[in-house]
């Protein structure tokens, strides 16, 4: 591949898109996530955790520092 | 997220005939905008057979007297929304029956991957778009900025 030159990373192109639905996609995204978790690991309440709305389990969800 | 478990989660819910779509940050990702995440997030069906249907496949990935708690009429009624940490406490599932008003399982506009052999079905992306363009939380604002430019969902 040969090298390529920026004046400014602003100039470099983004990588390509990923296909939609490509079966390697999920893969990607729980590797990506493990990598996540390992670098700062988290531990959330065990259970089931009952809320009136979404924003109720988002609030729940940040107060886990998630 | 391990993707073993994640596909170990997948296939169950498909084993067990749960009617669900997969939304959120794993719905980003199967449409092809990757980020990590520490959670499942399904909308499902709050009919009782199914609900049984998702206790069933829970309580075979996981041996958890917590999954009890899990019931069809709240999830129908006072709390649509609900959080299920498996006992190890790494990551999470959101169960979610219906957003709002706005949007119930019978809404959700789907389509299906394939995933070394296990069926999952995947939130459209103008699906997630729609779930997302009006929400508070920042995070989901950018994922409808970045559906609305990757699937030319703009004029919606």
């Amino acid at each position: 591949m040969p090298v390529r030159k920026f004046r400014s990373v602003a100039d470099m192109p983004p990588p390509p898109p990923l296909l939609p639905l490509d079966p390697q996609n999920l893969k990607l995204a729980c590797e990506l996530s493990t990598t996540a978790s390992r670098l700062r690991p988290l531990r959330f309440p065990a259970g089931v955790h009952k809320h009136h709305s979404l924003d109720e389990a988002l609030r729940l969800r940040r107060s886990w520092g998630a | 997220m391990e993707f073993e478990q994640t596909k170990r989660i997948l296939a169950a819910f498909d084993r067990h005939r749960v009617d669900y779509v997969l939304v959120g940050a794993m719905a980003m990702a199967a449409q092809g905008v990757v980020r990590a995440t520490r959670d499942i997030d399904v909308v499902v069906s709050a009919e009782a057979r199914n609900v049984d249907r998702l206790k069933t496949a829970l309580r075979e990935l996981f041996d958890d007297p917590e999954i009890d708690n899990i019931r069809a009429d709240e999830l129908a009624g006072e709390y649509p929304a609900i959080q299920y940490v498996p006992p190890a406490g790494d990551f999470w599932i959101d169960i979610v029956a219906r957003l709002g008003e706005a949007f119930r399982f019978a809404d959700i506009e789907s389509e299906d991957l394939v995933v070394d052999g296990v069926r999952v079905r995947v939130a459209t992306p103008r699906m997630l778009y729609r779930m997302k363009k009006n929400t508070v939380r920042p995070q989901d604002r950018l994922d409808a900025q970045i559906l609305a430019e990757r699937f030319d969902l703009r004029e919606e």
